[in-house]
């Protein structure tokens, strides 16, 4: 644009007039009036009460206090937080364990014919119905069904496969819904390292473990970032995952937000939860960020060579 | 290095086997003719018969279906002038612009859902579809801003510069030379907004109306009840349509991917 103005000849039709950006400006419209006002209002109602039986509306706002925190942060509440955390976490590191190999192993090792075709049939579960696959989990891990049989007569559990309704199934069903947005990002950052950084890393006497640690994974650091905070994100928010396979027992936030609103009309104390998970959700990938940051800045000024 | 390329690959293999898993079962069970999907009983294809049989079904497929195409137009119509003007009028408003369009795609959808529901209700906004429709559409728009975006930014602007020139109004240019160029990507982003807004669980479960329940939710409520094969049925022929789809828009865009020179 900058440059076009100088060599632009006179007849050029544009308006100078509007702004140059206006046709973005729909869309924001759009996205003010029917996003960010609403998160405002979140914060306002999780400041609110549950009204009183006399009272209309789903919420009263003529005092406002910080009580639904605190109710959050106690007892039950507080005990499923702590269990989302950690089943996020937890989920996050898993898949990217499984996941780093294939995206390193699609990226590497396959022939580049092939690689679109992989990327096809890695989002290609998302072409089904997220539900439906969650719940083929409730087939496949059934106490009556195969795979509880083929781990019986091989002597691997004592009795039936008794993970259904749990903790350990609801991390299995993350793991599984969030394995393709932890290896595609890694995949695509592997993807565009230039083959010959390596060739050069391993003909100066690097062996594969050093090429690797000091070459690779330096080079896959955004998209393996990228993929971590992205699972997390939404793994900590899920809500289908511990619907279907949690039961009672393998509940997280996700429930606790939709039991209050929709079934407690407990609006103000459902909201206050979810902008707590919001909050939590933030500090946690700030940390990261400045963790790693600082860790990079370390080996920046440790190691002398800038990459 | 030979055994540790077998190694990588095996895992590669397993771990594509694992993805694939779930589906391969809801597949062999849509074909169980038993009342309950979950017990098998016997092959049948029975409830391949029995799709539309279900009236409750159907209007949800019926509500999923319109909101889907509602949220894709809006999709469309808002995201595609907006990723356009990212990668060609960049300036200082385009790092805050990104900046929301990523809390947008990175909020929890949750969060997103339940301040939709208040502001909808405290607007008086009470029509199912819309509501449903406006709902799905805020993330849809950020996808498909950034998908026009990327094709925008790989194109450049001299073509339309050279409308320009041999005196095309701005509004021709964007007609004649624009959109074409930019259709792989609008086309991408339509079915991919279209397939969002028919998966989507969370939003749906709170702006929905009495009444105007999409079909996961209608999945989801039957859930408790036990489903029944025709709900598989209807998922196996829901995945054959989405290859066909998702074969086409490829298609589309590796043949538009070769004409790319023509942008420089």
């Amino acid at each position: 644009m900058t440059e076009g103005a100088a060599l632009a000849p006179p007849a050029r039709h544009r308006a100078r007039l509007l702004p140059r950006w206006i046709m973005a400006w729909p869309a924001l419209a759009w996205w003010t009036f029917f996003f960010v006002i609403p998160l405002l209002w979140i914060l306002l109602y999780s400041l609110g009460s549950k009204p009183a039986a006399t009272e209309a509306g789903a919420v009263s706002l003529a005092t406002l206090s910080f009580s639904n925190y605190g109710e959050s942060l106690t007892g039950v509440f507080f005990k499923v937080f702590v269990i989302t955390m950690r089943t996020a976490g937890l989920g996050t590191i898993i898949a990217a364990l499984i996941g780093f190999p294939v995206a390193y192993a699609m990226a590497l090792h396959v022939p580049a014919r092939w690689r679109s075709m992989l990327v096809f049939l890695l989002i290609l579960p998302y072409w089904t119905s997220f539900l439906l696959r969650t719940f083929a989990w409730r087939i496949i891990l059934a106490p009556q069904g195969t795979l509880s049989d083929v781990l019986h007569s091989l002597g691997l559990i004592g009795g039936r496969l008794l993970i259904l309704d749990t903790n350990a199934a609801v991390q299995l069903g993350i793991v599984y819904n969030y394995l393709p947005v932890m290896i595609l990002p890694i995949y695509v950052a592997l993807e565009r390292i230039d083959k010959s950084l390596l060739r050069a890393s391993m003909d100066l006497g690097a062996g594969p473990v050093r090429t690797f640690v000091q070459v690779t994974l330096p080079l896959a650091a955004p998209g393996l970032l990228g993929g971590l905070l992205l699972t997390f994100i939404l793994a900590a928010g899920d809500y289908v995952v511990p619907t279907i396979l949690g039961g009672t027992k393998g509940l997280m936030v996700g429930n606790l937000v939709a039991t209050q609103i929709l079934a407690s009309q407990n609006l103000p104390l459902g909201a206050a939860m979810a902008v707590l998970l919001i909050g939590l959700l933030f500090l946690i990938v700030a940390t990261v960020s400045a963790l790693l940051w600082l860790a990079r800045a370390i080996f920046r000024s440790s190691r002398g060579a800038p990459l | 290095m030979e055994i540790n390329r077998l190694v990588l690959l095996a895992w590669l293999a397993a771990v594509f086997v694992f993805l694939f898993l779930p589906i391969v079962v809801i597949i062999i069970y849509s074909f169980n003719g038993g009342r309950n999907l979950y017990v098998w009983t016997e092959w049948s294809t029975h409830w391949y018969g029995a799709i539309f049989d279900n009236p409750r079904a159907t209007s949800a497929l019926a509500v999923s279906l319109q909101t889907a195409f509602f949220n894709a137009v809006i999709a469309v119509a808002l995201g595609v002038p907006a990723g356009i003007t990212l990668a060609r009028r960049q300036g200082r408003w385009t790092g805050p612009y990104i900046a929301l369009i990523f809390v947008i795609l990175g909020i929890p959808e949750l969060v997103s859902a339940i301040g939709q529901m208040i502001w909808m209700d405290r607007i008086g906004l009470f029509d199912g579809i819309t509501r449903l429709s406006i709902g799905h559409s805020l993330f849809n728009i950020a996808v498909v801003a950034l998908i026009v975006r990327a094709r925008a930014e790989g194109l450049g602007e001299q073509l339309e510069q050279a409308a320009g020139d041999l005196g095309a109004p701005p509004w021709r240019a964007f007609k004649d030379i624009t959109l074409p160029l930019m259709f792989p990507a609008v086309f991408a982003g339509l079915l991919l907004s279209f397939t969002f807004s028919f998966d989507d669980v969370i939003i749906s479960l709170f702006v929905q109306r009495p009444g105007t329940s999409t079909f996961p939710i209608y999945i989801l409520s039957s859930m408790k009840a036990g489903l029944k094969g025709d709900v598989a049925a209807l998922a196996v022929l829901m995945l054959l349509a989405s290859f066909v789809g998702v074969g086409f828009a490829a298609t589309l865009l590796s043949r538009s991917g070769k004409g790319k020179t023509l942008g420089g």
